[in-house]
């Protein structure tokens, strides 16, 4: 058995399906030793990546194209190196570009579909359309690079043709203005999960913040449950990262599918409410989600730094409380600063 | 802080006030004439035979129709022949189509114009441009599907059988022969500056779901050549609109959205200005305002247009102001559309087109399908069939026989021409076309069906060569100035 956490830079790699290795050399391998080089598991961590996909499950980019750009895209360009580009070079909110996702093996990102909790009760449906329009645009920019998918098997398709698989999901069901009818509607749009709650309380669910306004109930509301198995019903992904503790429990024993938290971590390791409790990755298991572990400094370590030790302590606290089945990774790049 | 959402209970009509009579029209739900005592009374089961023609069949003046033909006149010897080819093919099992050159007959009974009437809608699809049902499904029952049963008849239904907005199930849709149907993704002027982007959604996502449950008899299409096929399969053709520029709230990342999710015309106003184009309501309370050049498209509404030919969205000029479908014919790259309107030169009501428009339209390509709203159909007389037959020929007569169709707006009026009642009536229609010796199967077939097809694809086809052409989305935002001030339910970026 493997030690939790701690110990410095060990990896370990198992073969997920052996099925699907392509017809190329070196098989993948099972096991590194915690004696090898940097150099030598970094060799075997590209090979990984090389054969099987990386997905991350939450990219903030689309909200800075917002902020920074207003959704011009006229002189914006996913394949430039932003890190020369103002204002991009100078944000601490920006870590993404083409060149970068290459360079990282990204296979699948899901990109934020964002819409800030100041805009509830207002415009948020036309906002959220604004924005899943700019991230269809810049997808279609960049043809060559990225397409857009709508299904665990266009991220496979899109893996072995070498081009990353974009996917959308919605952060802030305060969007979606307690409608199903636009639930669907982005669904037809290609939105694949819903954020149940930003850093405000929905009327139908509360959020893991306490808010200017106590919520409507603690978790979730009969309607919000309603909301869930729509969203089951037309296999939309529900994401409880921003969701309270309450809600989340609510959604875990009403939902008929799996769940996701596309950026979170644990509260193990940094005892904060937007954590999740053990009890939360322990029923993971029963209901066959994900926890998509979060890199922002303030959940991994409770502090304004971290290291990538820190990051893995969180992956392998998942790991032991829910499953191995249970563990992915949602960066929450250029979402955070 | 105040609320940013429509009181929809406000719009709805409550079962009482039908049983009572008149609907609550309030103004905000729609913007025809009010309610008439004449119109709460009428009796929706009239049926066409009871009804007088306007002109003797018989008669050796005009009958009303605008004559035009040249070239022969087929006796009536021929029809008993068609008849008879008919007949003698259906019992050896062969399909015959209906000759195009077989011309009206004003000898014929109407029985025989209209069992000729079905067999030509058998064959080629009657595609109309506006029905304003799922707006009526928001009213009556706030999108709650299983509270409908679109595939009975609803006419004895309550509130579809009380009131005289209802004239759409599946039943009647089956025999008046449609073969097509743009449904109308309606939102009320009221939701304007509040959450009419919402609303729109719901609505698509409604009339989504309608042809899903009913999927045995509606189907969706979103390009113009699936429309035949589905036709083939004897299925209704089901097309999404929008109607209302206020729907999109100004943006065109929006605009796109609703492009993606299926719609395939935009209405660019509806019974208001949007801040970039003005609605025919200007001209009622001014009418020099149709003169001014002010009122019409501003250069953002010019901006609208040209992304909408960009997507290959066809743009509807019914209920804009008469500058504006100057301004936009001026603009526009692509043939645009009337999903539902008549003739000014024989009803003079701003929502109708007036001649000098048609002449544009026929340069434009386009098309003016004609609706059968009595108050602009007959702006003197009790509206009936011959009155909508006669705009129709003037339009064809003005515009030409490539630029006429049939958008009859039921489900979105509560009064309808005698003869019209519902859609079961569309054959009622052909038959009262039959009347005239200078309408061929061939021109029915390009009124009901063809044109429209055919402005659908020239649409499609400008999007392919802007796109072949590397014309790239606007992202323009509009300038806050011509939201005077309506931005509490805005976001506001810094």
């Amino acid at each position: 058995m493997l030690s939790v956490g701690g110990e410095a830079a060990v990896v370990v790699m198992w073969v997920l399906t052996a099925a699907r290795a392509r017809c190329e050399a070196s098989p993948l391998p099972v096991r590194v030793s915690p004696q090898a080089t940097h150099q030598e598991r970094l060799q075997a961590a590209h090979h990984l990546l090389a054969h099987s996909p990386l997905i991350d499950g939450h990219n903030d980019l689309a909200w800075n194209v917002r902020k920074f750009l207003h959704n011009k895209l006229h002189f914006f360009n996913l394949s430039s190196d932003l890190t020369q580009e103002k204002p991009w070079m100078n944000s601490p909110f920006s870590h993404t570009d083409l060149p970068r996702l290459k360079q990282g093996q990204v296979a699948a990102q899901f990109w934020s579909v964002y819409v800030p909790c100041e805009a509830q009760y207002l415009n948020t449906v036309q906002l959220l359309l604004e924005q899943i329009d700019v991230v269809k645009r810049l997808i279609s920019a960049s043809p060559g690079d990225t397409t857009l998918v709508h299904s665990s098997a266009g991220i496979i398709e899109e893996f072995e043709r070498g081009r990353v698989a974009s996917l959308m999901g919605v952060e802030g069901g305060h969007g979606l203005a307690s409608s199903m009818g636009v639930m669907r509607a982005l669904y037809d749009l290609g939105v694949r999960y819903v954020t149940l709650t930003h850093k405000c309380h929905t009327p139908w669910a509360e959020c893991s913040e306490p808010g200017s306004h106590p919520p409507n109930t603690r978790g979730l509301t009969p309607y919000g449950k309603e909301m869930i198995w729509e969203m089951n019903r037309v296999g939309m992904l529900v994401d409880l990262s921003h969701a309270s503790s309450k809600t989340a429990r609510d959604v875990l024993s009403t939902s008929r599918a799996p769940v996701i938290f596309s950026h979170s971590a644990t509260r193990a390791l940094c005892h904060i409410d937007r954590n999740l409790p053990d009890d939360i990755l322990s029923s993971l298991a029963l209901n066959g989600g994900l926890v998509m572990v979060s890199f922002y400094t303030d959940f991994i370590s409770c502090s304004e730094t971290a290291t990538i030790q820190d990051v893995v302590g969180h992956i392998n606290q998942v790991r032991t409380m829910a499953g191995v089945d249970h563990v992915g990774i949602g960066a929450g790049f250029d979402g955070i600063n | 802080m105040e609320s940013c959402t429509v009181d929809l209970k406000a719009l709805a009509w409550h079962n009482k006030s039908l049983v009572e009579g008149c609907p609550a029209v309030s103004h905000i739900s729609r913007s025809h004439s009010s309610c008439s005592a004449d119109t709460c009374r009428h009796d929706p089961s009239t049926v066409y035979t009871q009804l007088s023609y306007l002109d003797s069949p018989r008669s050796n003046s005009s009958n009303g129709f605008a004559t035009r033909r040249k070239g022969g006149e087929l006796s009536t010897r021929h029809w008993w022949l068609v008849g008879l080819v008919f007949l003698v093919a259906a019992t050896a099992g062969v399909g015959v189509g209906v000759p195009l050159a077989f011309r009206g007959d004003p000898s014929q009974s109407l029985d025989t114009r209209l069992e000729f009437a079905k067999k030509i809608l058998a064959e080629f699809p009657l595609i109309d441009g506006h029905n304003d049902l799922p707006w009526n499904i928001r009213s009556f029952i706030h999108n709650q599907l299983e509270k409908l049963k679109l595939n009975e008849s609803l006419k004895t239904v309550e509130p579809w059988s009380v009131s005289n907005w209802s004239h759409t199930d599946i039943p009647r849709l089956l025999e008046g022969r449609v073969g097509g149907q743009f449904w109308v993704a309606y939102t009320p002027c009221a939701a304007q500056y509040q959450n009419a982007v919402q609303l729109t959604l719901e609505q698509i996502d409604l009339i989504k779901r309608v042809i899903k449950k009913y999927n045995q008899y509606l189907e969706l299409v979103t390009n113009s050549q699936d429309i035949k096929t589905v036709f083939k399969k004897g299925k209704i053709a089901s097309l999404i609109a929008i109607e209302g520029g206020h729907g999109i709230s100004n943006s065109f990342g929006s605009l796109r959205m609703m492009y993606e999710l299926g719609v395939r015309y935009l209405t660019l106003t509806h019974a208001c200005n949007t801040p970039w184009a003005t609605s025919s309501v200007i001209e009622r309370q001014s009418p020099d305002a149709k003169k001014t050049e002010n009122f019409g498209l501003t250069d953002f509404g010019k901006k609208v247009v040209q992304e909408m030919n960009r997507l290959g969205m066809m743009v509807d000029l019914s209920h804009v102001s008469t500058q504006t479908m100057r301004d936009t014919l001026a603009t526009t790259q692509a043939p645009i559309i009337f999903s539902h309107s008549s003739s000014r030169a024989l009803c003079d009501n701003p929502r109708n087109v007036p001649d000098e428009i048609l002449h544009e339209v026929k340069k434009n390509r386009g098309i003016v399908m004609v609706s059968f709203y009595a108050d602009h159909v007959s702006c003197t007389e009790p509206a009936n069939v011959t009155h909508v037959a006669r705009h129709i020929s003037h339009i064809r007569e003005v515009a030409g026989i490539d630029h006429v169709g049939i958008g009859a707006d039921f489900d979105g009026i509560n009064k309808t021409p005698d003869g019209l009642e519902d859609v079961s009536k569309y054959p009622f229609l052909l038959a009262e076309l039959l009347r005239d010796p200078t309408w061929t199967v061939e021109d029915i077939r390009k009124l009901i069906g063809e044109n429209i097809i055919r402005v659908f694809s020239e649409v499609e086809r400008v999007r392919d060569d802007l796109l072949a052409k590397g014309v790239e989305p606007l992202e323009e935002e509009i300038h806050p100035e011509y939201l005077r001030g309506k931005t509490n339910c805005t976001y506001i970026f810094d």
